[in-house]
C-alpha cells in the first residue's frame, strides 16, 4: 500500500520551482535561528553578549528583501495559491519584523541584567516571528495552523522565562493553556470548513459557500463561529481574554510587549485571512458577530481597566479595549471590504507604534521603581521628566487625542463605521465613542499619578540611567506616533489596499 | 428531501452512532448480569492498588527524573525524521538533486538541534 503510494507520488513529481524572491525574508529569519543555535552550541557561555545582536541584525537583514519585494511590487503566489506575497503580506511582514527588533532592544539589558537564559530567549523570539511572517502569506487551512502554532509555542515558553517567579510560571502555564484551548476550538472550526469548502485553499473554500447559499446550512455557521472563536483567544477578545492580564502582568515586560503588539497583530492577520478570503461571502452571519465582539471587548476591557492598580495589567485591560476597537471594521466588512481592512491595518501599524512605545518607558521606569504600581510611579515628574514626558504622550496616543496616531486610528475606524451607513455601524460608532471617553479616565490617571503626586515615601528621587537600547526604541516609536498623526500619508499610502482582490 | 451530500455526510455519522451506542448497550449489559449473579465480598485488599501482586508502598505522588523525558525528546525527534526519510529513500533517483540537497537540508537541521543538546551536556547521564 505504501509501496504504491510512494511509487505514485515519485511518479508524479517534479522539482517545484520556487519563487526564493518571495520566500527571502522567511529564509533570512530561518538563517538566524541556525546561526544562533549554532553559536550557541559552539561558544556557550561566551556566546551571551552577541545574542541580541545576531537576532537585531538578522531581523534588520530581513527587512532588505521586504523593500526589493515592495519595490518590485505584484502580487506573488506560490504553492498553487497556499502561499501569497501580496502588499498587504509585505506591509504586515514589516510591522512584525519591526516590532520584532524593537522587542530586542528592549530585551538585551533586561534579559542580561536578570540573568535568564539568553540565546534560547532570542531563538524562540525569532522563531515566532517567523510563524508572524508565515502567515501574513498563509492562504491556507493548513499553512495558517501551522503558522499560528510556530507563533504560539515558543511565546508560551517566553511567558514563563522568569523561572524564579512563580507569577512568570502563572503567566505561562495559563496562557499555555487557554491558547491549546483556543488551538482546539479552531482546529474543529477548521475541519468543519475544510467539511463545508472540501479544500483547504482559502479562496477555494470561499467559492464552495457561495454556492452553498444562505439558507439550511447550518454548519457553515458553526464553522465560522469555531474559527472566529479560535483566533479571538489569540486576540484576547472578550469573552475570550481571561489569560491576557494574568499572562502580561507575569511575563517579562519586553515579552509583554510582544505579545501585545506582534502575537495581537499576528491575530488579527489570521482573522483577515479567513474572514476576507473565505467567510467574505456570508456577512448576515459575520458582521453580528464582531459587532457583539467589538462591544464586549471594548466595553468590559475599559471598565476593568478603570479599577487597576498597576500599570502594566492596565495596559493589558487597555489591549483589550483596543482590540475591540480593531474589532470593528469586521462589523461592516460587507459595505466595503478595502476601506474596512484599510482601517484595520493602519489600527494595527499605529497600535505597534504607540503601545510598544508606552511599553518601552514602563519598563525605563521600573527599573528605577522596581515595580509596575501606579502608586509607585509618583512624582515621577520631578526626577525623571524626560520619561514621564514620554510616556504621557504615548498613553495621550492611546487616548486618541489629535494630533497623534492614536488618533487618526480612531478616526478611520470611525469613518469605515459611520460610511457603511448600517445600524450596526451607526449603534457601534456610538458605543465606541463612549469607550473612548472612558479610556481617557484610566489613561491620565497614570498622567496624574506622575505629573502631581508627590514621590512615595522611601524612593530617593534619584534617577537612573536608561540602557541607549531603551532610549533608541522610546525614539523611533515617539517619531512614529508623531509622524502617523501629523502625516497619516504616511501609514495610509501603505495601507492602501482597494486593489486586492478578495474572495471567492 | 432530495439527497445533498451534507445530508450524506450525516447519515454517516448516524451510523457511526447507532453502533457506537449499540457499543455501549453491549458492555453495560454484561456488566449488569454479572453484577446480579456474581457474590459480593468487600475486603481491604481488593481496594489496594495492583503491583502485580506486591503490596504498594510509598505515596501515590512520585517525580520522576526530567532526564528520561529530554531522551524521549531527542528519539522522537529522529523517530520522526525516519518516517520522512523511508519513503524518501525508496525513490530517491526520481527527486533527482533537488530532493537530496532538501533532504541533506531537512537531516542537517536536526542535526544542528542534536549538536545543541549535547553541548548543552543533555547527552551525559549524570
Amino acid at each position: 500500500m505504501l509501496a504504491t503510494l510512494t511509487q505514485a507520488a515519485a511518479d508524479s513529481f517534479q522539482s517545484p520551482s520556487i519563487d526564493w524572491h518571495a520566500f527571502a525574508p522567511e529564509l533570512v529569519l530561518i538563517a538566524t535561528i541556525v546561526i544562533l543555535v549554532l553559536v550557541d552550541a559552539v561558544k556557550l557561555e561566551r556566546a551571551r553578549p552577541l545574542m541580541p545582536a545576531i537576532a537585531g541584525i538578522g531581523l534588520l537583514v530581513a527587512i532588505i528583501p521586504l523593500a526589493t519585494l515592495a519595490a518590485e511590487g505584484g502580487t506573488r503566489s506560490l504553492f498553487e495559491g497556499s502561499y501569497v506575497v501580496d502588499s498587504m503580506s509585505l506591509v504586515l511582514k514589516a510591522l512584525f519584523i519591526v516590532s520584532a527588533y524593537i522587542v530586542v532592544l528592549l530585551s538585551t539589558n533586561y534579559v542580561a541584567e536578570g540573568d535568564y537564559w539568553e540565546s534560547e530567549y532570542y531563538t524562540l523570539l525569532i522563531a515566532s516571528v517567523l510563524g508572524m511572517t508565515v502567515m501574513a502569506s498563509s492562504r491556507d487551512l493548513v499553512g495558517i495552523f501551522v503558522a499560528l502554532e510556530l507563533l504560539s509555542i515558543p511565546a508560551y515558553m517566553l511567558a514563563a522565562w522568569r523561572k524564579g517567579d512563580p507569577r512568570s510560571n502563572e503567566a505561562g502555564m495559563k496562557y499555555y493553556l487557554m491558547g491549546v484551548f483556543a488551538s482546539a476550538i479552531l482546529l474543529y472550526g477548521f475541519s468543519l470548513t475544510y467539511g463545508v469548502g472540501g479544500s483547504t485553499r482559502l479562496t477555494e473554500i470561499g467559492r464552495s459557500i457561495q454556492e452553498w447559499g444562505t439558507d439550511g446550512v447550518p454548519v457553515v455557521t458553526l464553522a465560522l463561529l469555531f474559527t472566529i472563536i479560535g483566533f479571538a483567544f489569540k486576540v484576547s477578545a472578550v469573552p475570550f481574554h481571561m489569560w491576557a492580564p494574568d499572562t502580561y502582568e507575569g511575563a517579562p515586560t519586553p515579552v509583554t510587549a510582544f505579545l501585545a503588539v506582534a502575537s495581537k497583530a499576528a491575530g488579527f492577520v489570521a482573522l483577515i485571512q479567513v474572514v476576507y478570503y473565505c467567510f467574505i461571502v456570508r456577512p448576515d452571519i459575520i458582521e453580528p458577530v464582531f459587532w457583539v465582539l467589538s462591544v464586549a471587548s471594548m466595553t468590559v476591557g475599559n471598565l476593568i481597566a478603570l479599577r487597576q492598580t498597576n500599570v502594566v495589567r492596565m495596559l493589558a485591560y487597555s489591549g483589550i479595549a483596543q482590540a475591540g476597537f480593531m474589532l470593528a471594521p469586521f462589523a461592516v466588512v460587507a459595505s466595503d471590504p478595502s476601506a474596512s481592512l484599510t482601517a484595520l491595518v493602519t489600527y494595527l501599524v499605529i497600535y505597534a507604534a504607540m503601545n510598544l512605545g508606552a511599553f518601552a518607558c514602563v519598563i525605563a521606569i521600573s527599573r528605577k521603581t522596581r515595580s509596575a504600581e501606579m502608586d509607585s510611579f509618583g512624582g515621577l515628574f520631578t526626577y525623571m521628566p524626560g520619561l514621564t514626558a514620554a510616556l504621557t504622550l504615548f498613553l495621550a496616543s492611546l487616548m486618541g487625542i489629535p494630533p497623534l496616531g492614536g488618533w487618526f486610528a480612531k478616526f478611520g475606524v470611525f469613518a469605515v463605521l459611520v460610511n457603511a451607513d448600517t445600524g450596526l455601524g451607526w449603534s457601534l460608532a456610538i458605543i465606541m465613542a463612549v469607550n473612548t471617553v472612558i479610556a481617557a479616565y484610566y489613561y491620565l490617571r497614570v498622567a496624574r499619578s506622575m505629573w502631581f503626586d508627590d514621590v512615595p515615601e522611601g524612593v530617593d528621587a534619584v534617577p537612573v540611567r536608561t540602557p541607549a537600547g531603551i532610549t533608541i526604541s522610546i525614539a523611533v516609536t515617539m517619531g512614529l506616533t508623531v509622524l502617523f498623526g501629523v502625516l497619516p500619508a504616511a501609514v495610509t499610502n501603505l495601507t492602501d489596499f482597494s486593489s486586492v482582490a478578495f474572495g471567492g | 428531501m432530495a439527497s445533498s451530500p451534507l445530508s450524506d455526510f450525516l447519515r454517516s455519522y448516524l451510523t457511526a452512532a447507532i453502533f457506537g451506542s449499540l457499543g455501549f448497550i453491549l458492555v453495560g449489559l454484561l456488566l449488569f448480569l454479572s453484577y446480579l449473579v456474581r457474590p459480593n465480598r468487600h475486603q481491604a485488599q481488593k481496594y489496594l492498588s495492583y503491583e502485580s501482586g506486591v503490596d504498594p508502598v510509598g505515596s501515590l505522588w512520585s517525580q520522576s527524573q526530567i532526564r528520561y523525558y529530554i531522551f524521549a525528546l531527542l528519539f522522537v525527534m529522529f523517530d520522526v525524521e525516519a518516517v520522512f526519510i523511508f519513503p524518501w529513500a525508496t525513490r530517491v533517483e526520481a527527486y533527482g538533486v533537488f530532493g537530496l540537497v532538501e533532504m541533506f537540508v531537512f537531516i542537517g537541521v536536526l542535526l544542528l538541534g542534536l549538536v545543541y543538546a549535547w553541548r548543552k551536556g543533555v547527552l551525559k547521564w549524570a
